[in-house]
């Protein structure tokens, strides 16, 4: 026998119903009975049945009802037509309206097992191919899009996890969707209602890090006038995304090694743990491996933290994958932008494929963004793409660049407002490799004011 | 002629435990008593209908557990096209029905 199976009996005959039920018990299946067509569609739609055996000759409509009104509310169970020697041709139009199997009674127990656990197998590997085509097929996941067999892994790693509270541990470089993978687990998993809670370890003052992730007292340090929660608090029930998490400061890391292991929070100032239940995901960009070696990460947290890894391929390694996320980009921004473009022409498809895209998706979004912003039409050409995609010059990411403010100050004199505006969105620019979002950031300013700016000087120049 | 079909009743003697069998029996003895009562009552209320479900429901219980004379007389009574009144069907079918239960008690011993 295979496994035991969920198995509803439709039945009206009380005689036939026990012999049905006393046979299914003896092969160790889970077992209910509806006397009545009304009451097994009920029962089928809130119990979800793995096989379904089916009289023909019900009290309130025919067998073949049932199934027709099985199938229209999509309940996937193998259907098996219990049938007098009368009524062979009936069995047969049931077959066509979806029964696995039918069976002629009087039978002998022998006879409904092996019925009964072709119909079940079968529905089995049904399901394992759907699950098989479903999982090859898929042109996008949560927040991502990608077909690239590199992408299905990522995709079969986040639903295998999700319904766990197995700790993650995202690793990719920059702008390969590291908070779109830890979002996308957040939304498959059964926390999904509750609150997910990103925190950049990078972008927090060393100082204030205790105090956003476990939140402080009033009174704790000057400053704290009120009390505050923190982002572990705030994620309680649902899930903590450390992004950065190699950028956290050594003290730090101990601090967050007492609250993993002990599942509870102590605010700064306060006295009092509380225990807060979260599912915990990580991110970096660095070697964490290479970080534990060289006495940077502790390797304590790390075994802790790197539970279950996601590695998340750059743009570069998903092959077709980047096509399909710039047309999705592109008629995303067209519409933000309020513009007409629907498709790339043949050379800019070109260009954008043969390009490494050494700042990933994010990289591809910035260049898309320009494109749309700064041109007209219904179609991006290749010579709408910046310069570099136009040479082909891959640039690798290197060391994080200094602040833009030093290197204003560096040239700071009195100027008009909008020279020194140009110079420092410029210099912003330059320093995070023309990546718009990246300075806009940096500048504290939206995107979308610095495209402006950009088309601005463009037509003045 | 033999109440039982060999075949199917000893099948399922076999098929179940002894405990289950006589259950099954005591189903069979409340569903004969039932589906009688509604086929008498059918067939003195001209009930056409009920009194074909009735019959048919028998013909049904009675195949399960192998008593096929009563299943051949179920199959007249819920047969329209045949001549023979409720009047003339039921008491053959009740002296089947009788043999049958007496010949399925018999495999308990």
């Amino acid at each position: 026998m295979l496994t035991p199976a969920r198995v509803l009996l439709v039945e009206d005959t009380p005689t036939q119903a026990e012999i049905a039920k006393a046979m299914l018990r003896d092969f160790g299946h889970e077992i209910r009975h509806a006397e009545n067509g009304t009451d097994g569609l009920a029962l089928a739609l809130e119990w979800q049945p793995d096989a379904i055996l089916v009289d023909l000759l019900l009290p309130d409509f025919s067998g073949i009802e049932l199934m027709r009104r099985l199938k229209a509310a999509r309940v996937n169970a193998a259907c098996i037509v219990l049938t007098a020697h009368g009524s062979v041709n009936i069995a047969v139009e049931a077959m066509r309206e979806g029964a696995t199997d039918f069976l002629l009674k009087p039978y002998a127990a022998a006879r409904l097992r092996v019925t009964l656990d072709n119909a079940l197998e079968k529905r089995a590997l049904r399901q394992a191919l759907d699950t098989a085509r479903t999982a090859l097929g898929r042109e996008s996941f949560g927040g991502f899009i990608g077909a690239s067999p590199a992408m299905q892994a990522v995709y079969r790693t986040l639903e295998s996890v999700a319904g766990s509270k197995a700790t993650v541990f995202i690793t990719g470089e920059s702008g390969t969707g590291k908070e779109v993978a830890a979002e996308t687990l957040h939304q498959a998993s059964p926390r999904r209602g509750r609150p997910f809670i990103v925190l950049n370890c990078a972008a927090i003052p060393r100082d204030l890090l205790e105090s956003e992730i476990f939140g402080h007292v009033k009174g704790a340090f000057t400053g704290a006038t009120e009390n505050r929660p923190g982002a572990a608090r705030a994620a309680d029930g649902g899930t903590l995304f450390l992004d950065e998490i190699g950028e956290m400061p050594l003290e730090m890391q101990a601090k967050l090694l007492r609250f993993v292991q002990s599942g509870t929070v102590t605010p700064v100032g306060g006295t009092r743990a509380e225990a807060v239940d979260l599912r915990l995901v990580c991110a970096t960009n660095r070697d964490i491996l290479a970080e534990v070696q060289a006495g940077r990460f502790r390797e304590d947290l790390y075994y802790r933290l790197y539970v279950v890894p996601v590695v998340l391929p750059p743009l570069r390694a998903r092959g077709e994958d980047v096509l399909l996320i710039a047309r999705h980009l592109l008629q995303h921004f067209a519409r933000d932008e309020g513009k007409r473009f629907k498709q790339f022409d043949a050379a800019a498809e070109a260009a954008i494929r043969a390009h490494p895209w050494p700042g990933n998706v994010r990289q591809l979004q910035n260049v898309l963004r320009n494109a749309v912003v700064l041109h007209e039409g219904e179609v991006i050409t290749r010579a709408m793409l910046p310069d570099l995609l136009l040479q082909g010059a891959p640039v690798m990411p290197g060391p994080p660049p200094p602040a833009p403010a030093q290197a204003a100050s560096a040239t700071a004199a009195i100027e008009p407002l909008a020279i020194s505006e140009k110079r420092l969105i410029l210099a912003a620019l330059e320093h995070t490799g023309q990546d718009v979002p990246r300075a806009a950031a940096l500048l504290d300013v939206n995107p979308s004011t610095i495209y402006r700016k950009l088309t601005t000087w463009k037509k003045e120049a | 002629m033999s109440a039982l079909d060999p075949e199917v009743a000893n099948q399922l003697a076999e098929d179940l435990p002894p405990d289950v069998f006589r259950t099954i029996i005591s189903t069979f003895e409340q569903d004969l008593t039932r589906l009688a009562q509604d086929l008498a009552r059918a067939a003195q209320a001209g009930d056409q209908d009920g009194y074909e479900r009735a019959a048919h429901s028998l013909a049904g219980a009675a195949a399960a557990v192998g008593a096929v004379g009563l299943e051949r007389e179920a199959r007249i009574a819920m047969d329209h096209r045949q001549p023979e009144s409720a009047a003339t069907v039921l008491p053959r079918l009740l002296t089947e029905a009788k043999a049958a239960l007496q010949a399925l008690r018999a495999l308990t011993y």
